[in-house]
């Protein structure tokens, strides 16, 4: 255990977690990219992960798959993807391939940005995203993703002052945020990613990005070093809290001062409920999504006693609001899961917020616990999604309340395999 | 190189945690990068365990790698310290088996003692999930089991129940139940909650029972050939499959009984099998020959799985249901020389081996049976064809992890599996009454419109659950494809086809309109085609 040095310390571990690898990222990103298919290069682990982990196999036809690496490839030079790509531009006629990395063939130093060079037609470009769970946890990948995209946003002309917003949200989401930004004056470029690549929005020295998931801090520099942009430091639009400083600072960018201190005491009126009961109640996340940050914020305003933050990688720009407003907060970055087992049954946290690896098992034990990746699926953010996210941390308290007296030695007899 | 979408079989590693899942005192590390955490979450999610899984990752970042630096020896230090476990598994991943690193070494590094460790370095390129849970239980049963005296009353191992194995626990419940009946002892299931000293004591058993071809026969087979024990192998998956494993038990406990001077064991009443004690112990036999049944005698089934269930299964609706069977095929290239010997006599063509579920998809497209019995892969192919289909074998879903008591083993097992053939399938006499009159008032289901969800969090719902709503688009879209137009009179005629037969027929009108060299569907070709298909 070390301390990381700046203005709010942070204590980093050895990075032994449960969480999922870039990969996952494939199941919200191609739903968000209609016209697009994901081709992972991997092995049969990479294809079981992705059947198993996130329940995609509710797609008959899912617009991604994996060029399997079987054991008569691992000798060849170079993998050759030309039939794969042929047999997929036939049965999905995509307008853009997004070619994925994965452990096995960077392992084996495949030269992902030739082959999706060589690859790439004027129709139908294939693009290289490193995802691989070597270097990459779940969502950041969806940061390689939209790094991807760039040279395919138009370069917006000096003067064109707008913000763009960055980071994948369903289509109602994205359009709250823009109604709820054009009432305040300020012009929208659009969104990085929109929903159809030929709609990626245009980007220059006048933009103002505006990061609304706390993930995206490589592509938001990248626009800044390539195209001038200007990226927003603020809180995320999370919560009363967040939502107030994210439109008020976003305004300010564009000379518009505007008070939301109003709108914010409506905001946590709506859910004074949710936070009666947060109140004082001991969370502890641990590190998954990298949203733990901006969630565990907002429960420290509503009145929760945040116990541990714990998030996979922080940076310590990015996210340098939310570190400040967590002053106090024990914050760890690349946590050690089975330290934090021994911590938590010392500290009996009131509620867990948790991967799907270690959710169940923490029930087991007796905590009440939240999916952390729910928090990925729900529209939660800006104004209109104050109550869904106050609810989604009241909920498991609220159901654990009203479910009757649970002996464990009579109701969990023999349900753990090694149990019998 | 291909391009793969959903696998019938999981990894080497998954089946190498299959197995140290099952066990007490056992955890396994594996060597690799986060992304194969995923694993822990089958567990947690799928068996929804309420204590974490003896699962630790020894973490692979590429900053490692570039230093040359390995993890391995401080996780192993990291599990003893915490867990404490009995033994230790370790294995490797598809890319750190790139790596070649020498894992004896790494492990000796660790300080842990040798004794607590078991390093199963096999190729995950090459092996993968039934092998290697297969090839684990017999390295954990030869290091382990040692010769003993036997039990002083008739006794069995169950071997090859697994984590995550196809309703295991009903399954071993209904054997638990029948040997009971017959007086004979559980010595040890493994590796379903077996520990190490549960694996020594094997030997002491009078019979081994493995009825997994995929996972636990070759244990026995071992223990048959190093410590002289029987074993019986099928799988009791039907009433006279069961009768005979019935038979077959007794008689090897019989053998084992008279060298050791114990008064032999006969077969009870069979009433005494049932779950009250005084009736037929199952209701298949006479169902069978009930009017409702005979009902079904038309009725074309296509199996495909694991082998076990395969061969089970095919044996069952055509001999106990009196089902035809119009195809049937495994994912299992090592067994399907077994199954193909199995199945001499029951298919009308040759045994499909395959493990693409694209092309098992096809089939059932081409053949447009009344029942598929497959895995979770025919039950997505069959939802989007609209044809019944019902989940035999792994791998599963979520809805096949159920809290009730459904085995496919057994007596009890019989009538599970009679019950969802007769609940998946169209029925009989309804049908040929809906055929007669039209729609009987069910049109509606027609227009119930495709759901499609956003992902869900591990399994934890199917958004398209709406069940066998029938989807309209896709058929459309594939009309469209091949270029066949439907003039509205003809249209017209086919909506006056029962809507749970409509897009059979309709595809096999246009398969004769293409036979009769036509381009489009009109009101002649489907009286034609009507005609000459008797529909």
């Amino acid at each position: 255990m070390m301390q990381v040095p700046g203005e709010f310390p942070i204590i980093k571990e050895d990075n032994v977690t449960h969480s999922f690898c870039g990969l996952a990222c494939v199941g919200w990103m191609y739903q968000k990219i209609k016209d697009s298919f994901f081709l992972i290069l991997g092995t049969h682990t990479c294809a079981h992960f992705l059947q198993n982990a996130l329940g995609m196999m509710i797609f008959a036809k899912p617009r991604f798959g994996i060029a399997l690496i079987e054991e008569g490839d691992l000798a060849k030079q170079e993998p050759t993807l030309e039939e794969i790509i042929a047999e997929i531009k036939a049965d999905h006629n995509p307008s853009v391939i997004f070619l994925l990395s994965s452990c096995t063939p960077e392992v084996m130093k495949v030269d992902f940005k030739g082959l999706a060079h060589h690859l790439s037609t004027q129709d139908v470009p294939v693009l290289f995203v490193p995802a691989s769970g070597l270097v990459y946890n779940f969502t950041q990948a969806e940061d390689s993703v939209l790094h991807a995209l760039v040279p395919y946003c138009p370069e917006a002309p000096a003067g064109q002052k707008n913000v763009v917003f960055l980071g994948s949200v369903n289509d109602a989401t994205a359009d709250d945020l823009r109604a709820e930004a054009e009432a305040l004056g300020i012009p929208v470029g659009g969104f990085l990613p929109e929903s159809r690549f030929d709609r990626m929005p245009a980007i220059g020295p006048d933009t103002v990005l505006a990061p609304i998931q706390p993930y995206l801090s490589r592509v938001a520099v990248k626009l800044e070093r390539e195209r001038g942009a200007r990226t927003l430091h603020s809180l995320f639009p999370f919560g009363p809290d967040g939502t107030r400083a994210f439109w008020e600072d976003l305004a300010c960018e564009f000379g518009i001062t505007v008070d939301l201190r109003d709108r914010e005491q409506a905001a946590w009126e709506k859910i004074r409920k949710q936070t009666e009961l947060l109140r004082d109640k001991k969370v502890f996340l641990t590190a998954d999504t990298m949203m733990e940050l901006p969630l565990a914020r907002f429960l420290k305003s509503a009145g929760a006693d945040v116990v541990e933050c714990s998030s996979a990688y922080i940076n310590k720009k990015f996210l340098g609001r939310e570190l400040a407003a967590l002053d106090g907060v024990r914050v760890v970055e690349q946590p050690n899961f089975h330290r934090q087992l021994e911590d938590v049954e010392r500290i009996q946290p009131d509620l867990i917020v948790t991967s799907l690896m270690t959710a169940n098992p923490f029930a087991g034990h007796g905590f009440v616990v939240k999916w952390s990746m729910e928090f990925m699926l729900v529209p939660i953010h800006s104004w209109s999604g104050v109550i869904s996210l106050a609810n989604l941390f009241v909920s498991p308290l609220m159901r654990r309340s009203k479910l009757p007296a649970f002996d464990k030695e009579v109701w969990l007899e023999g349900v753990m395999p090694s149990a019998e | 190189m291909r391009l793969a979408f959903w696998l019938y079989e999981g990894t080497a590693l998954h089946g190498i945690s299959r197995i140290t899942n099952s066990m007490k005192g056992v955890h396994t590390v594996y060597h690799a990068p986060q992304g194969d955490d995923y694993i822990t979450a089958t567990y947690s999610m799928l068996e929804r365990t309420p204590d974490f899984p003896g699962l630790s990752i020894s973490v692979v970042r590429g900053r490692d790698l570039a230093q040359g630096v390995s993890r391995l020896p401080g996780t192993l230090q990291q599990v003893a310290h915490h867990y404490n476990p009995d033994l230790t598994v370790i294995a490797p991943s598809c890319s750190t088996a790139l790596l070649q690193e020498d894992l004896y070494q790494l492990a000796a590094h660790s300080g842990v003692p040798e004794e607590k460790l078991l390093v199963y370095a096999l190729n995950p390129f090459r092996v993968s999930e039934n092998e290697a849970a297969d090839g684990l239980l017999v390295e954990l049963v030869k290091r382990f089991a040692v010769a003993q005296e036997k039990t002083a009353i008739p006794s069995v191992n169950l071997i090859g129940f697994t984590s995550l194995g196809f309703h295991l626990r009903a399954n071993l419940t209904s054997l638990r139940r029948m040997l009971q009946t017959l007086g004979i002892s559980v010595n040890v299931v493994a590796p379903w909650g077996a520990g190490i000293e549960d694996l020594r004591k094997l030997p002491a058993a009078w019979l081994n029972i493995a009825p997994y071809r995929e996972i636990g026969a070759t244990a026995a087979g071992y223990l048959g050939e190093t410590f002289g024990m029987p074993a019986i192998y099928e799988a009791p998956i039907g009433v006279e499959p069961t009768l005979a494993w019935l038979r077959s038990v007794i008689e090897k406990i019989n053998v084992v009984g008279a060298e050791r001077g114990v008064p032999p064991l006969g077969m009870p009443k069979l009433n005494a099998f049932s779950l009250d004690g005084m009736s037929a112990p199952s209701g298949v036999p006479w169902f069978a020959r009930t009017a409702d049944m005979e009902s079904f005698s038309n009725k074309r089934a296509f199996v495909f799985g694991d082998a076990t269930h395969t061969v089970s299964i095919v044996k069952f609706l055509r001999d106990e249901l009196g089902m035809q069977i119009i195809g049937a095929g495994t994912y299992m290239h090592r067994h399907a020389d077994a199954v193909r010997k199995e199945l001499e006599g029951y298919l009308p063509g040759p045994l499909m081996v395959t493990d693409k579920f694209q092309d098992v998809s096809k089939v059932i497209e081409e053949e447009m049976p009344d029942l598929v019995c497959g895995t979770q892969m025919e039950r997505h192919s069959c939802r989007k064809l609209d044809v019944p289909c019902m989940v035999v074998c792994p791998p599963t879903h979520i809805e096949n992890h159920l809290l009730g008591y459904y085995p496919f083993f057994g007596f009890d097992g019989a009538d599970v599996i009679a019950d969802r053939v007769y609940l998946s399938c169209k029925l009989g006499l309804e049908k040929h009454l809906i055929d007669f009159f039209g729609d009987a008032g069910l049109e509606y289901e027609d227009e119930t419109a495709p759901s499609e969800g956003a992902p869900q969090a591990s399994n934890c719902h199917d958004s398209d659950s709406a069940g066998s709503s029938a989807v309209s688009s896709p058929v459309q879209a594939a009309t469209e494809a091949d270029g066949m137009s439907w003039t509205d009179e003809a249209e017209n005629m086919l909506k006056k086809v029962p809507f749970f037969v409509r897009k059979k027929v309709r595809k096999n009108t246009e398969n004769f309109a293409r036979e009769q060299g036509s381009l489009s569907v009109t009101a002649e070709v489907f009286r034609q085609a009507k005609e000459s298909l008797g529909g």
